[in-house]
Formats: C-alpha cells, structure tokens, sequence
C-alpha cells in the first residue's frame, strides 16, 4: 500500500509538468489560405462612419453597404467560437458611429457582456476611438488585456492632408494616458486593484500613403517604444482603395518597405540597436537588396569578426543570421565545450549569413576566402537571390594583364615564347 | 553500461510502460542488453531471432520508478515517458539503454547528447510533444446532445493524456469527449474528474442545430480574411499538415 501511494505521488508529479506544459501553449488555430495564422476572431463593430479619411474603404463619402453588430451578437458568436476551440480571444476595432463616446460605449457594453455575463477569460484586444472621454477609457481598460489607438500617419501633416477629422492630440494623449495609468497599476500594491490593460497598448500606422522616410518613421516608433513604453507598433503597407488627388497612386503595395520596417522594429526591441545607427541622413530609407542588420554590419566592418566562443551575448547578437535562441544556444553549449563550425551546425545556427562575420577558434569558415566588403556583399546578395553569379574568385580582367606588352612582342619575335 | 554483456536476444513485453521498465529492471540487475525490445504485439517474427518474453512485474517496476525519480533525475521519467509515447520503431531499445546509462552517471545524462541514444530519446519527447502542441490549436469541438462537446483526432501519437489537460484547464466545466480515432481511445471528462477508456461502444448523439448555424459562420469568417492577392498554399500547408485536415470544419 505504501508503494503504491509513492507512485501515484509520482504520476501526480508529472501531471503537474503536463499542466505547466498546458499554460505555455501556442494561439494559432488555423492558418489562412494566405498561410497567416488566425488565433483572434478579428471583426469590425460597424462600418458606417461617420469620419471622411480618404485611404478608407469606409470613409463616409464611398457608397457601400453599411452594417452594425449588436453587442450581443458580438459577444454570442465570440464566446461560442471559443468554446468550439476556433479561437484564441476577440480582436474588436470599429468604425465611428454617430460620435467617438457612443461607440466606445458600444464596445464597452460587447465586452463587459463578454466578461461579467459569460465569464469569458481569454484574451481581448481592442481598439480606442481617437477623442473619446477619458473615464470611457479607464472602464475598457479595466475590462481588456490590451489596447490600442491607431496613429495611422505618421506626421501632423499627413494627418491634416488625409485624415482632417483626426487630431494629433486626439491620438497621442489617451496613449500617453494609457501609457500613464498602466504604470500607476504596475506600482499599486493593493490587493483589490483593478487589473488595467495587462497586456500593455500597442499601434498601427500606415506606410507609404505620405513622403516620410523610413528613418523618420523608426524614429517615431522608437520614441513610442522608449516614452509610451509601447508594446508593438505595426506597419502596413498603404493600398489603394479610393481615387483623391491628395493620395499617391501606387499600383502595388510596398510590402517589402513594410518587411523591412518589421524587420528594424525587431531590432530596436530585442537585439538592441537604435533607429540612427540602422539609417542616417545620407541614406534615410533601407536597402532593397539586403535586410537592415546586414547592411548595417556591412556598414561596420571594423567590428566583425566575431569569434564565437569568447564574445559575449550583445555582440553574438549583433551578428547577421544569428537572433535570440541561436545566441542563448551558443552561450550554453559554449561552456560544455568550445565550438566549431560542425557543433554551430548541429545546434541550429543558420550559417547562411552568419559564415562571413564569425569565426570559430580563430578560423573563417571553409569557403569565405577573405574578409572585405566587396566578397562579402556579392555572396549575400548570390544567396539571396539565386540568379546573381556567386563570386568566389576574383574576376579576372583579360586587357588589364593579358595584353601582350612591348617586351611579350619582342620576346616572339626571338622565338623565345 | 561499457563492460555489460550484449545477449544475442530479442525481448518482448505487454506494450506498457510498466512492462519497458521491468525489461530494465531485469537487464540492470544481471548486467546485460538485447539486441531489441518489440511490443508482442508489434514484433514479426523471424526465425533468426530468439526471442524472450519477458512478463510484467508491478513491483519491479515500482522501483524502477522510483529509483528513476531518485537516482537519475526528474526529468529523466518525464523524457522516457513521453519518448515512450511516440510512436517510433526503436523507441524501446532505446529508453532502455538511455535509462540504463542514466543510473550509472546521473542527472547528467541529459546533457550527452552526443551518445545517439540519449538525443534519439530527447528528439522523441520533442516529437510527441510537438505534436501535441499542434493538435491543441488544431482541435475542433462539435456541440452533441446534453451539453456535452465531442472531437475526434488522428494524432500520431500516443498524446491524448496531455491533451486532455489542456483542455480541462481551458473549459474547467464544459464536458467533453475527445476521441483518437487511430488509438480507439476515449478522453471522457464529466465537469468534475477525466478517464481515459479503449473499447467502448459510445454511440455518437445527433448533433445540435445551432452547431450547424456556427460552423457556417465559422467556415464564413476564415474564408474572409484570408487575403486573395496574397495566397499561398505552401505556406499553409507548412504550418497545417494535409494530415490533420480531415478533423478541421474549415478545410
């Protein structure tokens, strides 16, 4: 009987590590015929606005079918697709209808039905409405995990030229209000405190609509990032949905722009950089051709290579192709035993990139014959894209050193050659 | 483990995992190792083979379990018991020889990884876990009479113990079955206490008229937001094998 208890203890133990295995869990629940992966239920409250911006499909002005939810319908459909296992939480954004007070006041409702009546934990985004009342604010916070207020353009002026109803203030003082009150909750220690907006605030704006530049729009994110303490900023590239002769007319979306600034966003937040040492005034946009941290390591040559097994974390990082994991990996392996090219391998590492900014016991990697900016950018970019010749030797030039010379001439006509 | 002696056998056991650690129990304390360890039931016969049957002994296996969690490390049981789970040909052989080795070195066993047996056992883990971790987003529930919510799944492993975890902490009093349909098994929980059952003939009840009504909307709403001027199917696919498409409403 004893042993038996002592067994069922231990069986009990590794449930324990099933439930700890359960909390960490990815949110994806299916993945889109574009294969992005959808884990919210992401829907509008209502189109009919009652703003005129002009990159809006919805604008007031455009004449398409106009609809409205009912909070219950919202609330319905949310807790039943998640009990169902569809979804992962709500993402709820509108339009603004009759006035930016009613419609918050129509969210408000959606989830406090949500909250209080279906006991509905899971995960809720959703988004202010710009000049709302502030007391509205703290009630959906309450309510929320995360918030959100779309900036949309990325300057005062573009603001004015295509969205004349919105106001720079209008947007950036219920963040820096947001941003205020969940640092108050941070500090409280109260035991009843209200929970506002665990999940931090993010934003969104819209790339290429306006003539900013990418250095002044990663700047504006990084002072969002530093000052409003900003959980994300996303970037999306404009499309052009309405004629005005105030909007550019794009034939395609610059999605690669959008890639590119997702890409430097990741950089500021976890790898350390900062927007001026990514873009300076001589070239304020990125590169089409390599991604920021190459170009900015191609830039910094006097600062590679990097011997893996002595630099220390930060400068891992900064190395092209090597991230987050692949740093932490190395830091670990390293102290069981000092690593080489076969090891880096095995553990992970993506050499693609990273073969020409490291070395491992002193030793370039096999086939980096020498360390210059010209080799080093040709590979790149050859592997990038894969109908660029690769340089592994260099060219060499027939009228530079084959050219018989005067002394080649003389030399025949002797006979000797 | 160097010195012990390599017995031209083939050992086969009950299919349990208490029958995998009795075949260690015996091959630790007379010092020696198989050439394989089959499930009976898995094993095709060969006539070269000379194959023992070795019968589980509950009491031998207590102390291995014990012993596991006491000599070697916690983790140990947690990788052997989840490799034990997957549904590999040489998993047997190999937990045996990494549980084996464990007791002669210790917790450290788990940093070895380059003994192939002990990165075989961990990859294992790491497999029937990811699998599970999959099929906890991929999973649909369908509404059947009395409340009660039913799933069927083909996974590949043997995962539907941790599955059912998940989803007792994520709907705590929803009942619910969640049936793995390549095992015959059945994750059977009532609101308050789960049970695992094999065998049984549960007849599935008609289905509800709003289940239909939110499977439209469903089917609806994933076919809206997928963007057409940026279809790609490889990359759907990547994320969501084609093997899991048959329980999904939505595809």
């Amino acid at each position: 009987m004893m042993l038996h208890a002592v067994r069922v203890a231990v069986i009990e133990k590794i449930r324990i590590m099933v439930l700890v295995m359960a909390i960490y869990h990815g949110i994806c629940h299916t993945w889109g015929a574009d294969g992005r992966c959808i884990s919210l239920l992401k829907i509008l409250f209502s189109n009919s606005c009652i703003y005129d911006c002009k990159y809006c499909i919805n604008r007031a002005t455009n004449s398409v079918p106009r609809a409205t939810f009912t909070p219950r319908e919202v609330a319905d459909l949310t807790i039943n697709f998640y009990k169902r296992n569809y979804i992962e939480g709500l993402f709820l954004s509108s339009a603004v209808v009759r006035s930016p007070d009613y419609t918050m006041e129509l969210l408000i409702n959606t989830v406090s039905i949500l909250r209080n009546e279906y006991n509905f934990n899971g995960y809720i985004h959703c988004k202010t409405i710009p000049g709302c009342n502030q007391d509205l604010i703290d009630k959906l916070g309450c309510l929320v995990d995360r918030l959100s207020i779309n900036i949309e353009l990325p300057s005062n002026d573009s603001l004015k030229l295509l969205a004349p109803q919105k106001e720079k203030d209008g947007i950036i003082h219920p963040m820096k209000y947001i941003s205020n009150n969940i640092k108050i909750n941070h500090q409280d220690k109260s035991r009843f405190k209200k929970n506002f907006v665990p999940a931090g605030q993010t934003t969104q704006l819209i790339v290429g609509a306006t003539p900013e530049s990418d250095l002044k729009i990663l700047k504006l994110s990084e002072s969002m990032y530093k000052k409003l303490s900003l959980k994300r900023v996303y970037y999306s590239a404009y499309i052009s949905v309405n004629n005005d002769r105030n909007l550019p007319t794009l034939e395609k979306p610059p999605l690669l722009r959008e890639n590119r600034l997702y890409q430097a966003d990741w950089l500021l937040r976890f790898y350390g950089f900062t927007a001026d040492e990514l873009l300076n005034k001589e070239n304020p946009n990125f590169s089409t051709l390599l991604d920021p941290k190459c170009d900015w390591a191609l830039r910094n040559l006097d600062k590679f290579p990097v011997e893996i097994n002595t630099a220390n974390y930060y400068t891992l990082l900064r190395v092209p192709g090597i991230g987050v994991i692949s740093a932490k990996k190395i830091i670990s392996a390293r102290r069981e035993f000092s690593l080489n090219f076969d090891s880096l391998k095995k553990l992970g590492v993506v050499l693609k990139r990273a073969q020409y900014f490291i070395t491992c016991k002193g030793k370039y990697f096999e086939h980096v014959y020498k360390f210059n900016k010209n080799f080093i950018e040709t590979n790149l970019l050859s592997s990038e894209r894969k109908n660029l010749p690769s340089q592994k030797f260099e060219q060499l030039s027939i009228f530079d050193n084959l050219l018989p010379t005067k002394e080649d001439k003389i030399k025949c006509l002797t006979g000797s050659l | 483990m160097s010195n012990w002696k390599l017995i031209n056998k083939i050992f086969t056991y009950d299919g349990t995992f208490n029958g995998l650690l009795t075949i260690v129990f015996y091959c630790y304390s007379n010092k020696l190792l198989p050439q394989n360890v089959y499930a009976e039931e898995k094993y095709i016969p060969n006539f070269l083979d000379k194959v023992f049957y070795i019968k589980t002994d509950e009491n031998k296996a207590e102390r291995v379990f014990n012993g596991i969690n006491k000599n070697i490390c916690y983790e140990a049981l947690y990788n052997s018991f989840y490799a034990f789970n997957s549904n590999r040909k040489d998993k047997e052989i190999n937990i045996l020889k990494y549980l084996c080795n464990g007791f002669d070195v210790g917790p450290k066993i788990n940093t070895m990884l380059t003994l192939s047996y002990v990165y075989s056992v961990i990859l294992m883990r790491k497999y029937t876990l990811s699998e599970c971790h999959k099929l906890k987003g991929l999973l649909r529930f369908i509404e059947i009479d009395n409340n009660i919510f039913y799933a069927s799944i083909h996974p590949e492993n043997d995962i539907i113990e941790p599955l059912g975890h998940h989803f007792i902490r994520r709907l705590p009093s929803q009942k619910f079955i969640i049936h793995d349909k390549n095992r015959e098994l059945y994750f059977i929980y009532n609101g308050n206490e789960y049970r695992i059952v094999d065998n049984i003939n549960i007849s599935i009840p008609t289905i509800k008229d709003n289940e239909q009504k939110y499977q439209e909307l469903w089917k609806l709403f994933f076919n809206t937001i997928s963007i057409k001027e940026r279809k790609n199917e490889r990359c759907q696919m990547q994320f969501m094998p084609k093997k899991y498409w048959q329980d999904l409403i939505e595809l």
